[in-house]
């Protein structure tokens, strides 16, 4: 057994925060949570250049063929520096089920323009605020909501009923009949709803019905979210715990805040703990579908209440806007809440410890 | 990275399974209760199979009578033992002490007590704790003097476990007065049943006896059992405490994951499985536990390579013990008003498991550190907070 990052993944994590630190300040992460776009063309081509949007697509398709371990080390990394953006939607769940479940022309099609983060692919999967039904026509009808970046996205991945399967169907953002209406989040995540009227579906737009039996790479990432924020959230309430000074002596050498402190310090590191195992197993190709669901599970609570005890060390500053430690909080709702709720990977952890159905 | 076994981990694994297989536990008679750490209850004659098998020395140097192991051996055969409830209650402190025996002892303690402790003979009680010296361990009274080659220990000793059927005591002293209050301690392997010793029972909350005071009247002792340098022995003992936390409760992650599917099973059965909130209940305690077992491995890790250790066993205890608690209390909605009734009573449901865990939980929160000092340890000596004024 072995914790350690590989040298390769060590440099990831160095180059990731360098350059976050350089080119995503809390001020820039300020300005996009305020901006209704939210959208850096810069910052996203940036980290195009560096490989990132690559990592999971294999070179033949233009990118560095990493492990879904590589991933979650990086997105953990971006989540600690708050990077916004549709990382996770296009970069790992889009690229994920093309390479699943995509025909080989979508993939051709799609996936080097991903890479080099000129391509971007938003997905509608969740059930819950999903409409969406696919007719023996071909017609698209219904609504899907909570869809991350529409606005931005050149396509999208949605899942849609068709009879009492689940389709997956790609289909271009500017496709006739297909609209998009921001839903205003308290955030910084651009969430929005989008409403197919008659969109017509061919078959080249439908991808292996399969697709469900794909590893939730979305669960995995957004689980490496809640880690890198509430890391960042540790690491910034014990600096101040070390700094802030009342009555005479830093507030840190108070149990009362020592004892917060420790508390953090066991949500962050037990939610990685079972990050990386996960991660590790999905990557080795061994079932990981309880793992992940227990770890998206156990890090949606843990790093929730690290964000909401990080409040309380904080006082009253960590109160204002221009803090950013609510962003990283609305960071950890935001992921706590996708990529399946915690209610729904429980129930896959209640079937995989032996509970009757 | 890698979370998986290595194939010799995982034939060590295999054998050890084979073993529980052939060796059913009703065979082997208990001499000591189970305080629901996770080790089990005490069981000398499990204790010596164990040392039949060459499992209890298979880690040490050859030069000693082992096998030299790796470390990860021991986690293996700690999970297996943990998973099946197997009755190896002393066997952490037996390892604790044959490695500080291995490290400083004497001669005379290599010679004598290492052999009887890869046997199964050997087990000991910790001598730590006093009356007036609880969390505050240095304001202990227990003093030994030197008389030629002897030391003369005289003091009370309080909480030691198992001391009534262990075979030697690990007794704390202050061997001198310094300037400095941690210096001057000195640790003695002391046999019980040496003149002086007086062994008093507990009796605990639970109706059985874990605990033991000790009066020492003026116990003399050859100097050779000395454990340790002479003076330093506050120094030893706070280098150990994150190895004596760590395998103190490595095996509370599998022992309660026992409990759990014990749970489950009983849900199962009942029909309680369909309760919404006891599902997900169980289910996030499976996760937690999950979660618990990686701290405990991510802290073997650290051990293993020799890595320094800040806070993580600290973080791994702390969590551990209330998690304990935490299960025991889910245990109880599940099982309703069958949940008090004691082991061996009529009705009794799950063994009665769940009213002795929920008891014994409420000393693992206390036992080796209070979950309140250790979250100071983890504050200050990890995340680098700044220390409460205290005394010097």
């Amino acid at each position: 057994m072995d914790f350690c990052l590989s040298s390769a993944q060590q440099l990831l994590v160095a180059t990731a925060r360098e350059f976050l630190k350089k080119h995503c300040p809390p001020e820039m992460v300020q300005r996009l949570a305020l901006d209704s776009h939210g959208f850096d063309a810069a910052l996203w081509r940036r980290m195009a250049e560096l490989g990132w949007q690559g990592l999971l697509v294999p070179v033949e398709f233009g990118g560095s063929g990493g492990s879904l371990l590589d991933v979650v080390v990086l997105v953990e990394e971006m989540a600690r520096a708050g990077a916004p953006g549709p990382f996770v939607p296009s970069a790992v769940v889009a690229t994920s089920l093309l390479l699943a479940a995509g025909t080989i022309e979508h993939k051709k099609r799609l996936l080097p323009g991903m890479a080099a983060g000129e391509l971007l692919v938003g997905v509608a999967l969740g059930h819950d605020g999903n409409t969406l039904l696919l007719d023996e026509r071909g017609r698209l009808n219904g609504d899907a909501r909570f869809v991350e970046a529409a606005h931005v996205a050149d396509s999208l991945l949605v899942a849609a009923r068709v009879g009492d399967e689940r389709a997956l169907v790609l289909l271009p953002s500017d496709r006739p009949g297909l609209a998009r209406r921001a839903l205003e989040t308290i955030g910084p995540e651009k969430l929005f709803e989008v409403t197919c009227a008659e969109v017509a579906v061919n078959a080249d737009d439908r991808l292996d019905p399969r697709w469900r039996d794909a590893v939730d790479a979305g669960a995995l990432a957004r689980t490496a979210e809640l880690v890198g924020a509430a890391q960042r959230v540790l690491e910034l309430a014990v600096e101040h715990a070390k700094t802030r000074v009342q009555g005479g002596r830093p507030i840190g050498g108070h149990q009362a805040i020592q004892h917060a402190c420790a508390d953090l310090v066991r949500d962050v590191d037990a939610s990685r703990g079972l990050l990386y195992a996960a991660a590790w197993s999905a990557s080795e190709g061994t079932p990981a579908a309880a793992d992940v669901a227990l770890a998206k599970a156990y890090a949606s609570e843990a790093c929730l209440s690290v964000a909401r005890r990080g409040h309380q060390i904080f006082g009253a500053i960590g109160y204002c806007e221009e803090h950013l430690l609510h962003l990283l909080h609305k960071r950890i709702l935001a992921a706590s809440l996708d990529s399946g709720t915690t209610a729904e990977h429980l129930e896959t952890v209640a079937r995989s410890i032996g509970l009757g159905a | 990275m890698e979370f998986g076994f290595s194939p010799a981990e995982q034939a060590f694994a295999d054998e050890v399974r084979a073993f529980l297989r052939e060796r059913p536990l009703a065979q082997f008679p208990l001499d000591g209760m189970d305080a629901g750490y996770g080790s089990g209850a005490h069981s000398r004659a499990f204790l010596r199979a164990l040392g039949e098998r060459g499992w209890i020395a298979m880690c040490w140097p050859e030069a000693f009578g082992g096998r030299a192991a790796p470390m990860f051996f021991k986690l293996v055969l700690f999970e297996e033992l943990a998973l099946a409830g197997a009755p190896f209650g002393p066997l952490a402190g037996s390892w604790q002490t044959a490695d500080a025996i291995i490290e400083y002892g004497s001669e005379r303690l290599r010679r004598e007590v290492l052999p009887a402790i890869a046997r199964g003979d050997a087990t000991f009680w910790q001598g730590y704790s006093e009356p007036d010296a609880g969390s505050d361990l240095l304001a202990l009274k227990t003093e030994a003097h030197r008389d030629g080659d002897h030391y003369v220990i005289h003091g009370h000793k309080i909480w030691s476990s198992h001391a009534g059927i262990a075979t030697h005591g690990l007794v704390f002293t202050r061997t001198s007065r310094e300037a400095r209050r941690s210096r001057g301690f000195s640790m003695f392997v002391v046999p019980n049943g040496t003149p002086g010793m007086d062994i008093r029972p507990i009796r605990s909350l639970t109706g059985g006896v874990y605990h033991y005071e000790v009066f020492l009247d003026d116990v003399r002792v050859p100097a050779e059992l000395m454990l340790g340098p002479e003076g330093e022995g506050f120094q030893a003992l706070l280098n150990g405490l994150d190895s004596d936390r760590f395998w103190g409760r490595f095996y509370k992650a599998p022992a309660l994951e026992r409990v759990l599917r014990r749970l489950v099973e009983h849900a199962n059965a009942t029909g309680a499985h369909t309760d919404a909130g006891l599902r997900r209940r169980l289910a996030a305690m499976a996760a937690e536990i999950a979660a618990l077992r990686l701290l405990f491995y991510r802290a073997a890790c650290l051990l293993r390579d020799g890595a320094p250790i800040t806070y993580e066993t600290a973080v791994a205890k702390v969590y551990a013990d209330e998690m304990g608690q935490k299960l025991a209390r889910l245990g109880i909605d599940l099982l309703g008003p069958w949940a008090p009734l004691r082991p061996g009573s009529h009705e009794a449901r799950v063994d009665g498991e769940i009213s002795h865990a929920y008891l014994t939980s409420l000393g693992h929160t206390i036992a080796g550190g209070t979950a309140e000092v250790l979250r100071t340890t983890v504050a200050v000596r990890g995340l680098g907070l700044p220390a409460e004024p205290r005394r010097a």
